[in-house]
């Protein structure tokens, strides 16, 4: 007899499965790693908007209800996507959304053989630093890497990488916010 | 005590004679008398006064005597033990004199240790009141010192920390207004290139 977690886990396989080959089938690999990017940024919306969780996961609404409510709310991502998050919502699963993220990446790296690395910058990435940070990563894992990258003025400086869960972080915040500790925790030299 | 019971028993003959012949003593003094004659008993007066003496003598010295010596000797033996209780007593009250001065000089001599006793004591406790008032002055001498430190510590990590956010901040600020764009990709290049791996090493 299976239990609550093993049926979890199996919901979530299903529906990583089912996004990627649509997704795949629809665009081939942008498609998926636009969808795995996607992904990305709805599970932040959705855990930074706490009426939209809520709205999502009302059992006032009726399935089809929430089916709509899902498919109007996401109407502007991928095709594959906005029908696999109705069906989420629509079962009451849209919780499982982060599993489903990490699901869809094994999934993907699986299949495609590649990983995407987000990228976290203060200005827009060149051609050769693009370039670089991807001969970095194929060396590293070994698969071929494809960057998400974004903007961020409060890193200050530097980047911020990070790939299946690994993070590197070089940003220049980081670096200052070390210098800080290092700085609050010396003695003085009273120690000596 | 012997002389004096004989003459008490001379004057009883005496006596008794006058009464056995008062006729013969009436009958002289009646009669002129003058010269030697005058201090010569007369013999009808003498003989029978003399017999009756003797008689009187030999019944108190057979009837009287004795009794009288009897209580004489018992009365004798009376003061003799009433002397030998008395010097008993004497002897009694000497040891117990003994007894109560030996008692007295032991009770001095107690007392004359437990002064000095109490005296050790009260130099004990002195000493210890004063051996513990120096370890709570020590004490509290030490925990100042401590709480000195660690005020002193605590101001030095707060300046500490102030100085290191003022000066991350200032840092901040001119790492985010005084970069270039080309500035800025030379970091990213120079850190990626030296930033650790995916792997974790």
């Amino acid at each position: 007899m299976a239990t609550n977690r093993l049926v979890t886990q199996g919901k979530v396989q299903i529906y990583a499965d089912t996004l990627f080959n649509a997704a795949n089938d629809a665009g081939g690999a942008d498609a998926a790693v636009a969808v795995r990017n996607q992904i990305q940024e709805l599970r932040h919306l959705i855990y930074q908007d706490m009426d939209l969780s809520l709205a999502l996961n009302d059992s006032a609404y009726s399935p089809e209800q929430r089916y709509g409510l899902a498919k109007a709310v996401f109407a502007d991502c991928e095709t594959a996507l906005t029908e696999t998050l109705a069906v989420m919502v629509e079962q009451g699963d849209i919780d499982l959304l982060g599993q489903v993220y990490h699901a869809y990446e094994d999934v993907m790296a699986d299949k495609l053989k590649l990983v995407v690395v987000d990228v976290v910058t203060v200005v827009p990435l060149d051609d050769e630093l693009r370039k670089l940070i991807e001969q970095k990563a194929e060396a590293e894992l070994g698969c071929k890497a494809v960057l998400n990258e974004s903007i961020d003025k409060s890193i200050l400086g530097g980047i911020i990488m990070s790939v299946n869960g690994m993070r590197i972080d070089a940003s220049v915040l980081s670096q200052l916010n070390r210098a800080r500790y290092v700085l609050k925790d010396s003695d003085g030299g009273d120690s000596q | 005590m012997r002389t004096r019971a004989r003459k008490m028993a001379m004057a009883s003959a005496a006596a008794l004679s006058a009464a056995f012949c008062p006729s013969l003593a009436f009958a002289a003094e009646s009669e002129e008398v003058g010269g030697i004659s005058a201090i010569l008993p007369d013999m009808l007066e003498f003989v029978p006064m003399l017999v009756a003496f003797i008689i009187l003598w030999i019944i108190l010295a057979k009837f009287g005597w004795p009794m009288f010596a009897g209580m004489l000797e018992k009365r004798e033996n009376t003061i003799r033990e009433a002397l030998q209780q008395s010097e008993e007593a004497k002897i009694e009250s000497e040891r117990v004199l003994a007894e109560y001065k030996q008692q007295l000089a032991d009770a001095k001599a107690e007392a004359t240790k437990v002064v000095a006793e109490a005296r050790e004591t009260g130099e004990a406790v002195r000493q210890s009141i004063q051996d513990k008032a120096q370890a709570e002055a020590e004490d509290m001498i030490s925990k100042a010192r401590i709480t000195i430190e660690a005020e002193k510590k605590a101001a030095m990590a707060e300046l500490q920390a102030s100085i290191a956010d003022t000066s991350v901040d200032v840092a901040a600020k001119l790492i985010g207004n005084d970069l270039t764009e080309g500035e800025h990709r030379a970091i990213i290049e120079r850190y990626v290139k030296e930033a650790g791996s995916f792997n974790g090493n």
